[in-house]
């Protein structure tokens, strides 16, 4: 009988010995090493051991009675501690042992990232038993834990941890949540679902240390966080277990390198498991771990396999916690996603098609159809006959038709509709039999849709099944193909339900696309910025180009500079500055409407350069290419004119250095006159000031572009003060109430003027909104030149290739 | 199936019955009472109205009751109770949305001998405090129960609330440490079950049964998922967790082909097909071999999300 020795008891090794003895128990006289002293156990089932749901003796796989029965020779807790190939022996701690064919089977090792600190006591990997039952120890009511790695483990440690009465803080690095696994969406929606079981998660986290008198005592972010801890579990990912083969002369790529027969370059020698690299690839996930098994039993009975990878899919083990996600879900060019939501239930799934096959699918709270959609996904399934009703599942496939509204005429009269208002399809029918006919009537007698509106379309749906032709849709257009909703309920959901990020505004108001469209990114970054400042981030990809690259792109493809001129004022320095940067970059130089110089001509990649000679003249941005602030024309004003009757020079300087950088719906224009002749024209400006004896005439909604059309007067103020602070509460309120790309004209003549008086009016009102604005402009009143004038932020304005090159001959 | 023959130990819970509405009261619809014959008639000749009795008071303040000792109480069966050796009582209703579906009862007979507990948790303040809660011997967990609250995602009853989902702890008092463990283990606890019940005014509870080596609230515990999210539009319950005194782990890993049931298909199929509470006594075939079985269907609004089974 020949001699196995298998290095290693996990589960690949284990599976492997399972179809070797089932098919010929007396093949082989079987010695099994493995370093921790106990057999072979499930390891993916370690984290409910960790968090008590399962107890340790549920998840062994092969105890000791089924070594026995086997025949196999157990030497565990004892380590290998060399090959030695051209004796074929194995030399372990308590003796050598000889081999005809060896498995390595030594599995991978956590990586420990070398923060510093990371060798402290308290500082634990995620691996075995032995980690598991290190961090149960750690458990106490009222200790606190710090997971570094929001992957797969980290997040199963962190709900295990948890249920043990720890307080958790998630550290992950990259923007969301097991992001090699799912997409920004459904990263946002575990996330939430992890925060509701009271554990902390910080995305786009740079661990600077891990500090502690002797043993562990708190994590330094580089942000200068400090997160007290009493234990930090290191999941940040596995690293295959390579040396022993290495060191026994074995070829090892990141990996132990094997063929399709799991045969490393020895042919004595195999290897199987998380230790291997076939094809370039390494394996962490059990599925093809135990093909490989399958593979390397029936090489070592004569038998011809080969292993072939294949598609994986994901599942967390989080009770409570439902996702998947299969395939690649990454988007590209000729890829097409199919979104559907269900914010009620907290449900989002998205399957990815490239030239009509599922490449991928991404899936939360609703899993049931998983082994569908991955069957579709492993087996290249032409799915274009189905496209339409393929995000149904199953149930909905091999219909008469292929109608998205078959799916809801299939709907069972009990099958809620609405879940705010718990009004589901029997209901909306009555509805309609007893003469219903608009979504309007439906909502008014059954309440369905008339909360946050996200079943506006299946009500609408549920309409049109019912009456067929009969039904029309209503007037009210929604922002875009995205979604059913308008802007103005956008802006209402952003506020009321507290969605502060894209993903939160994409899931829980049922976006039909993964991110949104180049109509309603813009309009969507606008509303979150304005409303939450300090909690939302400005995305510049959501923004259209000219503001992108922070300058206005002319019809030659060069671009206008235009530095700020407070009020329409400035001196010689400054026009030294410009004639300076006009002469050295060659740009045309023009005074506009708005009092102030144009550079025009200068290309893209002089763009970081010029804004540095303005910069250091003291000029910034004059913000002449954004839905914000533009400019502040004025008179001379009192201090020069003979008809002048308040310094509107100097209010129209304050005004313009309080309201700058500020993003609005769209742009704002403003004017302020010294008198009733005014020249500053203020009386067709966004917000227009006329100075007069008695104080200040302040004017709101004109136009002076493809309408036109005269201000009407806001408010009569005395003091210049209360002139301002009018104006920052009439620009607050329309940030935060317009719609994104209508000028306040437009906006008035949809909200009435008299609505906005009789807010601003209020003296309490008009403060809050007034402390509103300058919390918003504490994080965006900042010179756009300055922050892009830097080397590396320059480089993005750089041509990508260099056309000036001539080809070698 | 043969009741299995070391099932003589004697169980925490003594009589279990489900109550269910008919018009304008409550009726029993079944029953598991042992040899206490007696009291099982006596059961049978009554029914309550809402607000009357222990299943009337779970009914008309539409949450889960504890009641703990009979005399002057408003319990209705006192003196059959009383012969009986029972001594306390917990009444949980089961409702569907709005809709009252039953009134799940079981009776508890009080000794030195008996230790376990059934409890009773409820949100309040963003913590779950206890609510009340019955323990037989079990006086020091008691205690310490009653001074222990749970955030969200702590502990069973923590972990329950935060992910809207029952679960099945083992081990509470060895080396696997409920945050109660300590008195757990001294008090013989072993396995712990909690589940959400859902009930009209949007209260968050928590029960939770904790069973002892010694005198078992349950020798065989199942959780199964119903929820369409899960098992699809076919319908049908997948078994997701569940452990047993003689088989071992009941839950599949992830290799191995999930257990499903179908609505009306054996015990559970009927509390799945009836959204009501089963209680099987003396078929050992059709429950595991155990002599009584009492699956309880959990509704998430109107639909019925899970089904808990515990034998005995």
């Amino acid at each position: 009988m020949k001699n196995l020795v298998v290095i290693g008891a996990g589960m690949a090794t284990g599976r492997m010995l399972e179809h070797l003895l089932e098919a010929d128990a007396g093949a082989y006289s079987i010695t099994l090493f493995n370093a921790e002293p106990r057999g072979n156990y499930n390891r993916i089932m370690l984290s409910p051991v960790l968090s008590g749901e399962k107890s340790y003796e549920e998840i062994v796989t092969h105890d000791a009675a089924w070594y026995a029965a086997a025949g196999v020779t157990c030497r565990f807790g004892e380590r290998v501690l060399s090959v030695d190939r051209d004796r074929k022996v194995v030399v372990g701690e308590q003796g050598e042992v000889p081999y005809d064919v060896l498995v390595l089977g030594t599995g991978s090792d956590p990586f420990i990232i070398p923060l510093p600190g990371h060798d402290l006591p308290g500082v634990v990997a995620y691996r075995d038993l032995d980690d598991t039952n290190a961090m149960i120890d750690a458990c106490q009511p009222g200790n606190r834990a710090v997971i570094i790695g929001g992957g797969l483990l980290g997040l199963e440690a962190a709900a295990g941890l948890r249920l043990r009465g720890m307080g958790v803080t998630v550290l992950h690095i990259a923007g969301h949540l097991m992001e090699r696994q799912l997409d920004e969406n459904a990263g946002y929606l575990l996330q939430k679902d992890l925060e509701k079981r009271g554990i902390d998660v910080i995305c786009g986290a740079n661990t600077e240390a891990i500090e502690g008198e002797g043993r562990i005592e708190r994590v330094r972010l580089k942000d200068g966080t400090v997160i007290d801890a009493d234990i930090v579990v290191m999941a940040a990912g596995i690293r295959p277990s390579a040396k022993l083969a290495k060191d026994s002369g074995i070829d090892v790529g990141r990996a132990i390198t094997v063929d399709a027969q799991m045969r490393t370059s020895d042919p004595s020698v195999f290897a199987v498991g998380e230790c291997v690299e076939f094809d370039g690839q390494l394996f962490g996930l059990v599925a093809p771990l135990y093909d490989q098994a399958k593979v390397l039993a029936a090489t070592l009975l004569g038998q011809e396999a080969a292993f072939v990878p294949k598609e994986l899919s994901t599942k967390l083990k989080v009770t409570g916690c439902d996702l998947f996600s299969a395939g690649d879900f990454a988007e590209g060019e000729g890829r097409e996603d199919i979104v559907f939501r269900d914010p009620g239930r907290g449900v989002y799934k998205r399957l990815v098609l490239e030239e009509g096959r599922l490449i991928g699918a991404v899936m939360y709270g609703d899993t049931a159809d998983s082994g569908w959609f991955f069957g579709l996904i492993k087996d290249g399934t032409d799915v274009d006959e189905m496209r339409d009703t393929l995000i149904f599942g199953p149930a909905f496939q091999g219909g008469a038709t292929a109608d998205p509204l078959s799916a809801v005429a299939a709907l069972p009269p009990e099958a809620e509709i609405c879940g705010c208002n718990g009004v589901c399809k029997g209901q909306i029918v009555q509805a309609i039999e007893a003469g219903a006919t608009d979504l309007g009537t439906v909502r008014a007698t059954t309440k369905a849709s008339a909360s946050c509106g996200t079943c506006t379309g299946l009500v609408e749906q549920v309409l049109s099944v019912a009456l067929g032709d009969g039904f029309s849709l209503p007037t009210a257009q929604p922002i875009c193909g995205c979604t059913d909703l308008t802007h103005e309920d956008v802006r209402r959901l952003i506020k009321t339900k507290e969605l502060k990020s894209q993903p939160a505004v994409w899931q829980e108001l049922g976006w039909t696309t993964p991110n949104g469209c180049h109509v309603c990114r813009p309009a969507v970054n606008f509303y979150l910025l304005a409303d939450w400042p300090l909690d939302y981030t400005d995305d510049p990809q959501s923004r259209f180009v000219n503001e992108r690259n922070h300058a206005n792109i002319q019809k030659d493809g060069t671009y206008s500079v235009m530095p700020r001129m407070w009020g329409g004022m400035t001196d010689a320095k400054e026009l030294r500055a410009i004639a300076d940067a006009a002469d050295r970059y060659g740009a045309a130089v023009k005074v506009t409407g708005g009092q102030r110089i144009d550079l025009l001509g200068v290309k893209k990649e002089d763009l970081p350069l010029i804004w540095a000679d303005l910069n250091a003249a003291g000029m910034v941005s004059g913000h002449a290419y954004t839905k914000g602030l533009r400019t502040v024309k004025t008179c001379v004003g009192s201090d020069w004119c003979r008809f002048g009757t308040q310094d509107s020079t100097g209010l129209g300087i304050k005004l313009e250095k309080r309201l700058w950088g500020s993003w609005t719906p769209h742009k704002v224009k403003l004017g302020v006159s010294g008198c009733p002749r005014n020249c500053a024209e203020a009386t067709c400006k966004d917000v227009g000031i006329v100075c007069v004896d008695s104080g200040y005439q302040i004017g709101v909604g004109g136009a002076a572009g493809m309408d036109v059309k005269e201000v009407e007067r806001l408010v009569d103020v005395r003091t210049e003060e209360e002139a301002i602070d009018w104006t920052v509460a009439f620009v607050q309120l329309y940030r935060e109430n317009a719609r994104y790309l209508d000028r306040p004209y437009k906006w008035l003549a949809k909200v009435g003027l008299d609505w906005v008086k009789e807010t601003i009016s209020d003296p309490a009102e008009r403060q809050a909104l007034v402390a509103r604005f300058d919390i918003s402009q504490s994080v965006y009143q900042t010179d756009p030149w300055a922050e892009r004038a830097t080397p590396e932020a320059a480089r993005s304005f750089l041509p990508i290739a260099d056309l000036t090159l001539e080809a070698a001959e | 199936m043969d009741a299995v023959a070391d099932q003589a130990v004697d169980t925490f819970i003594q009589v279990t019955e489900v109550w269910v509405p008919d018009r304008d009261r409550l009726v029993l619809e079944s029953g598991a009472y042992g040899d206490l014959g007696a009291f099982a008639e006596a059961s049978r000749a009554t029914s309550f109205a809402k607000g009357e009795g222990l299943p009337g008071k779970a009914w008309v303040e539409a949450r889960p009751v504890v009641l703990k000792g009979f005399d002057g109480s408003y319990f209705k069966r006192t003196e059959a109770a009383a012969e009986a050796g029972l001594t306390a009582a917990v009444a949980v209703p089961v409702f569907a949305g709005p809709d009252l579906k039953a009134v799940l009862v079981v009776l508890c007979g009080d000794d030195e001998a008996r230790t376990g507990a059934i409890e009773v948790w409820a949100a309040k303040d963003d913590l779950m405090m206890l609510d009340d809660g019955y323990y037989g011997a079990a006086k020091q967990f008691e205690w310490v129960s009653q001074h222990t609250h749970f955030p969200r995602g702590q502990g069973l009853p923590g972990g329950v609330w935060s992910s809207a989902t029952p679960m099945l702890m083992r081990d509470l008092g060895s080396g696997y440490r409920f945050i109660r463990a300590e008195s757990a283990g001294r008090a013989g606890l072993t396995t712990g079950l909690g589940l959400p019940v859902p009930v009209p005014s949007g209260q968050d509870y928590v029960l939770t049964l904790l069973s002892a080596r010694g005198t078992p609230i349950a020798r065989r515990f199942e959780i199964w998922d119903a929820r369409p999210a899960k098992v699809g539009k076919s319908g049908g319950a997948e078994l997701i967790d569940g452990i047993c005194a003689r088989e071992g782990r009941l839950w599949t890993g992830t290799e191995e082909t999930p257990r499903r049931t179908q609505p009306w298909q054996g015990v559970v199929g009927q509390a799945l097909g009836r959204g009501l509470p089963v209680v099987e006594q003396g078929s050992p075939s059709r429950t595991a071999g155990y002599d009584t079985m009492v699956a309880l269907p959990i509704h998430d609004g109107a639909a019925l999300s899970h089904i808990i089974a515990w034998y005995c």
